[in-house]
This record gives C-alpha cells, structure tokens and sequence, in this order.
C-alpha cells in the first residue's frame, strides 16, 4: 500500500472557474453582488426597490438563482432589466460553473451592476465564491434576530448585512440590540442597513442605493 | 444532483482522489483524509453521510474516510500575533481590535490517500 500526500483543495475547480469569471467582469467593469439570505427575507422585493431607484442612473443586469420555477426572474423581467435564470434542479446553492454559464447570455458591455440573487438558504451559499465583489446578506425582522448566532458563516463573509421588513418590527420579538451585537463580534467591518419594501412606503432604499452607487464609482476608479 | 453542498464537497473529493490515484497508479483506495476548518460550515456527519452514499462504485467503495478538523486562527494586523479566534469572538488578546485577518479555519482539503 502507499500514501500519497495530495494537499488539493477540494473547491478547486469551482475556485478556478470563478476566478476567470471575476477576470471577465472586472475587465467589463462590473461590479457584482452576490445577494443571499433564507427563503423569503425579501431579496426580490428588495432588488425590485433597487432597481426602480436605480435604472435610469446605471445599467442593471440580475442573475437569478432559483431551485424550480422562474417566478423571481419574471419579477425582475417586469423591471425592464436583463435577467437570466438559472433553475438548479434542487441544488441548494449556485456555484462558478453555472454563473460562466449565465454570464454567456448577457451582454456584459451594457452592465454596470451585476447582482446575483442566490438560491434562498442561510447554509450552502457561503462557502461557494461566485466570482462577486461584494457578498450582501438579507436577514428580515421576522425571521428573529438570533440567525446571525445560527448561521455565521454567511454573516461572517458578508461586506454588507441588510436588515429587511422593518416596517414590522413591533409585531416581532427581534431584538435590535442583540442583533447588532452579535453582528459586531462576527464581523465589526460589515456595513448595515434598515430596509423594508412597503408598496409606496419604503424606508431605507434611498441610503442602500446611494451606498451602492459609491461602491460601484469606487470600483471603477480602483481599475 | 447536487442537493446538499456536502455532497457536492464530497463528489469533488472523488473525483480529485481518483484522479490522483490513476496518475499514481493505484487502483484501490482505502483510507483518504481530509482537513476541514472549524469555520468552513461544513459539518463532519454530514460528510460522512454523503460519503458513505456517493462512494459506490467507485474505487473509494471500500474506504475509510479521517475528518481533521483545522481550528481557527487569527493573526492581528496591528501587533502580529496569533491567536485562536471563534466565530464570535475574533478581538486581538494583546490590543483588543477585532481581527480581519483569519489565517487558518475555512480550510476544505485532501490531505492524504492511501491505495494499492
């Protein structure tokens, strides 16, 4: 019998595909969110806000995570944007693979901001690059503030952590506080912000597109 | 299909593992080891789980799976020192500033196989 000493990393093949695509799109000039959070906290909804705000001063294109349906990416369509669906058959997170894939079918000379919207899951998704600048996570008041406590790691690696449906914070036991708290000791560095989607009503938008307009023009004189 | 990210950890295992093998000429594995750091998320039971089912048929079918588990270490921008850091406790026992820069914890490797 003989030992073989191999020291691989076992992502390796998705850290290879993602590093050629975050080659492509920093010579495009993209700058690129990948949007994650549990099933229904609001990234839609949100992207929806954003995207309103935002059209008419950058160009947007979405990348669309979904296990089944198309339903996110119609949403998105209707927003007069370009958006590509991938349908993961059941796989709980997207991966460099399936984004070189998507990144074929857009026209990467017309984009300024490339969001991708992950499949809903606190888990798998962050430990898969993607070849973003920036991971943003979406916690939603309902959902109670000890998630971050629960699930680390995607707090842990984001650069910016959204907290969504504030509109309902009375009717919930989220604590704020402890929220920020935790938020603190698993990652001092990360940017926060107070959303909720309301029709007509929405708080917070305004400061989370301003932040990403500067993210984006910081970007583009970094290269 | 890929429905939970251990089995796609592991099926990327088999498929590194048995590409080594055959350029070293082994046919059968029987033991492989990994390193997995502690903050990496990836649980070791569910590891084991995925491994037991994806391995069949496969020349890792008869294999014995070793999870090290690599702890977590910091090292502090600011005075160097390294220190053994939590998901949520990363302050610098020295200057007390929080550390950016995790050096060791995320680790997802094969360390070792061994095969005829």
């Amino acid at each position: 019998m003989s030992e073989i000493k191999v020291v691989a990393n076992i992502l390796h093949t998705n850290e290879e595909i993602t590093s050629q695509n975050k080659r492509l799109l920093n010579e495009k000039g993209i700058y690129v969110i990948n949007l994650m959070s549990s099933p229904g906290s609001g990234k839609t909804s949100l992207l929806e806000k954003i995207i309103t705000k935002l059209k008419d001063k950058i160009r947007i294109a979405v990348i669309e995570g979904d296990l089944y349906t198309t339903k996110d990416a119609e949403r998105i369509e209707a927003q007069g944007v370009p958006v590509v669906q991938i349908n993961t058959g059941g796989a709980c997170h997207l991966d460099g693979k399936m984004i070189k894939g998507a990144l074929d079918s857009l026209n990467l000379d017309n984009v300024d901001l490339l969001v991708i919207e992950n499949v809903g899951n606190l888990v798998c998704p962050a430990a898969f690059e993607l070849g973003e600048d920036i991971k943003i996570t979406v916690l939603s008041t309902t959902e109670g503030n000890d998630k971050p406590l629960k699930y680390p790691r995607m707090f842990e690696n984001s650069g910016a952590i959204i907290l969504n449906k504030m509109d309902l914070l009375e009717l919930t036991n989220f604590d704020k506080a402890e929220f920020y708290k935790d938020i603190n000791s698993l990652n001092a560095l990360a940017t926060i912000f107070e959303t909720s989607c309301v029709r007509d009503q929405d708080q917070g938008i305004d400061v989370l597109c301003t932040w990403l307009r500067q993210q984006i023009q910081f970007m583009k004189h970094e290269s | 299909m890929n429905l939970m990210h251990e089995v796609s950890i592991i099926q990327s295992v088999i498929d590194i593992v048995t590409k080594q093998a055959l350029e070293n000429n082994l046919t059968k594995i029987n033991n492989l080891s990994l390193r997995i750091g502690e903050l990496s998320g990836v649980m070791p039971e569910s590891l084991e789980f995925a491994f037991d089912s994806c391995i069949k048929g496969t020349m890792l079918e008869e294999s014995t799976l070793n999870i090290e588990i690599v702890s977590a270490l910091g090292e502090c921008k600011d005075c160097n020192l390294e220190f053994p850091i939590e998901h949520f406790n990363k302050l610098c026992p020295s200057c007390n500033k929080f550390c950016t820069n995790i050096i060791r914890g995320y680790e997802l490797n094969i360390n070792t196989i061994e095969g005829d």
